[in-house]
C-alpha cells in the first residue's frame, strides 16, 4: 500500500435496515497512523459503520476501502491485516485460552509468539483455562490478546470499554493503542466512554443518526469550542437527540 | 399483560405464530379431507400409504412440532451439557414453579387439545376401536417428560439426546402394548395419571438447576485422558485451514461418532437376549447400519452453526466471520470435518457389529444372508454389492451432515423454518399422490412409464439449477474458473463410477441403462453442495 493512501476511505455509505437509515451518506478518510476515536450515542450508526470497515456488511450504495482493497471481494487480504475486538465477545466457550492462541497463530502469518505471550501474561490469563469460564473482562482480554499478537496494520475496537475493568482500560490499554500509534500503525476504537477517548484518541469522528457531524483532530475540537472537554462537546453536537 | 403466565403464553404465541397457523391449517385440511371422503363412502377402506399419510404421518409432525416449541427446544443445541431452558427467562422475576409449570400447563393442554382434534379429523380404518382420553394423557405425559429432560443439565455432551431416544422408544412401546392388547382407558388413565406430577416435579428440579447455574460435571473425559496430555502444550497447525477444520472438528465433527458409540452398543446389546431369533437379529443389524445417517440428521442441525452458543439464530458469529479466509474455505473446513465424523462414526460401527455378531454367537442368520447373495449373483458381484452398499451408507452419513449447509449457513431462520416446512408439505403431497396412484392399476402403469421422464425433468432441473448456482458463485468470486472445471469433472467421475457399477450389479432386463445414468445423476450431489459458498458469503457479508 502507498504510504499516501488511506487506510480506511470510506465514500457515500448509505445502509438501511427496513425503513430506518443506520448509515447517510457517510464519507470517512482515515490516513495511516494515529488513534481514531469514533463515538456517538447507542444506535448512532458505529457497530454499522465498523461492520462495513470489516467487510460484514455490503456496502448498499456508497463504497469501502480498506488498505486499498474491498473488504467483502477480499475478505482474506483486508482481515489478515486487522486486528479486530468484537463488542459481543463471541470468542467460543469451548475453547482454553492457549487453543485460542494456536488456533488464531494459524491465521496470521506476522503471529508474535513473545509478544502474544507478553500480552497474555501482562493480562493475567490463565492458557488452561475455558473460555466460558473466563469473566467478561477477562474474555474481553482475551480477545485483545489475539487481536494485538499479530501487530495487525488497523486494529478496530467496537466498544472496548463495555468489557475492560478500569485498570485496564486506564494502564494497559491506553499504552497498548499508543504504542500501536507510535509505530506508524491505525487504531480505530468506537466508545461511548468520552473521558477514555479524549485521553487516548488523536482524532475524534461524531456520528448521529447515521451521519456523521463532527470529523477532526481532536485538538481542532477542542479549540474550537473553546477547549471545553469532549464531554462539552458532545453534549453540545450530539445531545438532545 | 398483568401476569407472568399471560406473558410467557404471549411469548410463545407470538415467536411461533406461523408454525401455529400451519397446524391448525393442517387440522382443518384433515377435517376438509375427511368430509369429501365420507361424502362418497360411508366406511372408507384406506390405502396404507393414505392411511399413513392420513393419519400417522400429521398426528407425529405436529405432536413433535408441539414438543420442540413448548420445550424451547427448537433453536436449541440438543447435545450439549446445559439445561436447554431459555437463559434469559431464567432472570425473570418469577417463582422457578411459575417457570416450569405454566410452559408445562400450555404444552400439555396443547397437546390434549390436538388429540382430541385429530381424533375427530382423522379417518381411522374401520373396525378398529380409537382410545378416546388416555391418548391425549399420554400425550401430555410425553410432552411434560420431553420438557423434564430437555431443561435437565447433564454430566456430558450427548446424553439428553440418549437419554430422550430411550424415552420417546420406550413411550412408543407403551403406546403400541397398549393398543395391541386393547388396553381398557381405565387401566390406562390410572398408568399415566402418575407421570403427569413426576414429570412436572422433575422440570422443577431441572429449571431450579438451571437458574443456578448447576451443571453436573464428571469429567470423564478429563479422567481418561492421560494426564501428559491433559497439560501438554498445543501444537500449531500447518495452515489456516487446519485450524478451521480443527475448529469444526470441536464444534461439531466429534458429536456424530460419540452419539453412535454412546447409542450403538445399547441397540446391539439385544443381540444377546435375541440371538435365537433370525429375523430380529437381521433387523438390529440393518439398524446399526443405518444409525449413523439417522443420528447424523440431528447432528446436522447443528452443524451449519457457527457457534453452540448462538442458540436463537444460525447467524455467523463476528470471531468467525472476521477470520482471514476465503468464504468457501469455511464451507469446505464444514465438509471437511463432516467427512472425518462419517469415517470416525463408520470405524466404530465396522468395529462394533461384527465383534457383537461374533461374541453374541448371532452372525448365523447374516452369514447365511452373505452366502445366498454369494449364490445368486456370484462371489465378485456379491462383493462390489457389499461394497457399494457399504459405500453408499457412508456417503448417504456424509451426505446428511452437509446436504442442509447451504440453508443452515445462509443465517436465515425464515429459510431454515421455511424448508422444513415446504419439506414436510412436499413429503405429505408425494404420500397423498403415492396413495392415489396405488389405489389404481392404470394409474399405477401410466406411472411406471412416467418416471423416467420424471427423472429426466429432475436431471434437467438439477443441471439448470447447478449452472445457475456456479454462475452466481463465479461472478461473486467464489469459484474460480478452474475450481468450477474440476468440480465438473469429479461430478461427471462419480456420475460415471456409480454408472458403472449400477450397471455391474443390476441385470440390464430388469433397469435399462438410461435409467440407471438417470439415477447416478439425481444420487450424487451437486447444487446443494455449490450453494453452501454462495450462503455463506450471503451471511458473512450482509
Amino acid at each position: 500500500m502507498a504510504a499516501a493512501e488511506p487506510v480506511i476511505a470510506v465514500s457515500d455509505l448509505t445502509r438501511r435496515f427496513g425503513a430506518r437509515a443506520a448509515l447517510s451518506s457517510v464519507s470517512l478518510v482515515i490516513p495511516r497512523g494515529g488513534v481514531y476515536g469514533l463515538v456517538g450515542a447507542n444506535g448512532a450508526g458505529k457497530t454499522t459503520l465498523i461492520r462495513h470497515i470489516l467487510g460484514l456488511l455490503r456496502a448498499e450504495t456508497g463504497s469501502v476501502r480498506v488498505l486499498g482493497r474491498d473488504p467483502v471481494a477480499d475478505p482474506a487480504g483486508v482481515l489478515s491485516r486487522i486486528g479486530y475486538l468484537s463488542e459481543e465477545n463471541d470468542l467460543p466457550g469451548w475453547m482454553r485460552v492457549g487453543e485460542l492462541m494456536r488456533y488464531s497463530r494459524a491465521f496470521y502469518p506476522g503471529w508474535d509468539d513473545a509478544y502474544a505471550g507478553e500480552l497474555r501474561t501482562m493480562f493475567g490469563l490463565d492458557p488452561a483455562a475455558k473460555i466460558k469460564t473466563l469473566s467478561k473482562g477477562q474474555k474481553a482480554r482475551a480477545g485483545l490478546v489475539v487481536a494485538l499478537a499479530y501487530r495487525p496494520e488497523l486494529l478496530v475496537l467496537d466498544e472496548p470499554s463495555s468489557g475492560l475493568d478500569p485498570i485496564v482500560r486506564r494502564d494497559i490499554l491506553g499504552a497498548v493503542l499508543r504504542t500501536i500509534a507510535d509505530e506508524g500503525r491505525t487504531v480505530l476504537f468506537s466508545s461511548h466512554l468520552l473521558e477514555e477517548v479524549e485521553r487516548v484518541a488523536d482524532h475524534v469522528t461524531m456520528i448521529r443518526q447515521g451521519q456523521i457531524v463532527v470529523s477532526a483532530p481532536l485538538k481542532e475540537i477542542k479549540n474550537a469550542h473553546g477547549g471545553a472537554s469532549l464531554d462539552e462537546i458532545f453534549v453540545e453536537r450530539i445531545g438532545g437527540i | 399483560m398483568r401476569t407472568p403466565a399471560a406473558a410467557i403464553a404471549w411469548e410463545l404465541r407470538q415467536r411461533h405464530r406461523w408454525g401455529l397457523i400451519a397446524l391448525l391449517a393442517t387440522i382443518f385440511i384433515l377435517g376438509a379431507i375427511k368430509i369429501a371422503v365420507l361424502a362418497t363412502q360411508a366406511h372408507p377402506e384406506l390405502h396404507d400409504a393414505t392411511f399413513a399419510l392420513l393419519v400417522p404421518v400429521p398426528l407425529a409432525a405436529t405432536s413433535l412440532y408441539l414438543l420442540a416449541v413448548f420445550t424451547f427446544g427448537i433453536a436449541g443445541d440438543l447435545a450439549a451439557r446445559e439445561s436447554m431452558y431459555p437463559p434469559r427467562m431464567l432472570t425473570l422475576p418469577v417463582s422457578t414453579a411459575a417457570l416450569a409449570g405454566w410452559p408445562m400447563l400450555y404444552g400439555c393442554l396443547s397437546m390434549t387439545l390436538l388429540w382430541f382434534a385429530m381424533r375427530i379429523v382423522c379417518i381411522f380404518p374401520p373396525g378398529v376401536e380409537i382410545p378416546k382420553y388416555w391418548p391425549a394423557l399420554f400425550a401430555a405425559s410425553l410432552l411434560a417428560w420431553t420438557q423434564a429432560l430437555t431443561w435437565m443439565p447433564y454430566p456430558f455432551r450427548g446424553m439428553r439426546i440418549v437419554i430422550s431416544i430411550g424415552l420417546l422408544v420406550s413411550i412408543d412401546v407403551v403406546a403400541l402394548t397398549a393398543l395391541g392388547t386393547r388396553a381398557r382407558e381405565s387401566t390406562m388413565l390410572l398408568l399415566l395419571a402418575p407421570l403427569l406430577p413426576l414429570a412436572y416435579a422433575a422440570a422443577l428440579s431441572a429449571v431450579r438447576r438451571a437458574r443456578r447455574g448447576d451443571v453436573p460435571d464428571w469429567g470423564v473425559a478429563k479422567r481418561l485422558a492421560p494426564a501428559s496430555t491433559r497439560s501438554a502444550p498445543p501444537r500449531d497447525f500447518r495452515s489456516a485451514a487446519r485450524a478451521q477444520l480443527w475448529f469444526e472438528w470441536r464444534q461439531f465433527g466429534r458429536s456424530l461418532p460419540l452419539l453412535v458409540a454412546i447409542v450403538l452398543p445399547v441397540g446391539l446389546s439385544l443381540l444377546f437376549l435375541f440371538r435365537e431369533a433370525d429375523v430380529i437379529v437381521v433387523e438390529i443389524v440393518v439398524a446399526s447400519l443405518l444409525l449413523p445417517s439417522f443420528m447424523a440428521i440431528f447432528v446436522a442441525a447443528t452443524a451449519g452453526k457457527s457457534s453452540s452458543n448462538a442458540s436463537e439464530s444460525y447467524g455467523i458469529t463476528p470471531f468467525l466471520a472476521t477470520r482471514p479466509v476465503e468464504d468457501r474455505a469455511l464451507v469446505v473446513a464444514k465438509w471437511q470435518a463432516a467427512l472425518i465424523s462419517t469415517l470416525a462414526a463408520w470405524v466404530i460401527v465396522a468395529v462394533a457389529v461384527p465383534v457383537a455378531l461374533l461374541w453374541s454367537d448371532a452372525a448365523e442368520p447374516i452369514l447365511h444372508i452373505a452366502r445366498n447373495v454369494d449364490g445368486a449373483l456370484g462371489r465378485p458381484r456379491a462383493i462390489v454389492l457389499g461394497l457399494l452398499i457399504l459405500a453408499g451408507l457412508v456417503a448417504s452419513t456424509w451426505k446428511q451432515l452437509v446436504q442442509g449447509l447451504y440453508i443452515t449457513m445462509s443465517g436465515r431462520d425464515w429459510a431454515v423454518k421455511g424448508i422444513a416446512f415446504a419439506t414436510l408439505v412436499l413429503v405429505t403431497l408425494g404420500f397423498l399422490a403415492l396413495g392415489w396412484i396405488l389405489d389404481s392399476r392404470y394409474r399405477i402403469a401410466v406411472a411406471l412409464n412416467a418416471i423416467p421422464w420424471l427423472m429426466a425433468a429432475f436431471v434437467a432441473l438439477k443441471l439448470v439449477l447447478a449452472m445457475r448456482v456456479m454462475q452466481r458463485g463465479a461472478a461473486r468470486g467464489l469459484f474460480t474458473r478452474r475450481q468450477l472445471i474440476s468440480g465438473a469433472i469429479a461430478w461427471d467421475v462419480c456420475v460415471l463410477a456409480l454408472y458403472g457399477v449400477l450397471t455391474l450389479i443390476l441385470p440390464a432386463i430388469l433397469f435399462r441403462r438410461h435409467f440407471l445414468l438417470l439415477v447416478a445423476m439425481l444420487v450424487v450431489p451437486c447444487v446443494r453442495l455449490a450453494a453452501a459458498p454462495l450462503a455463506v458469503a450471503g451471511n458473512r457479508h450482509r
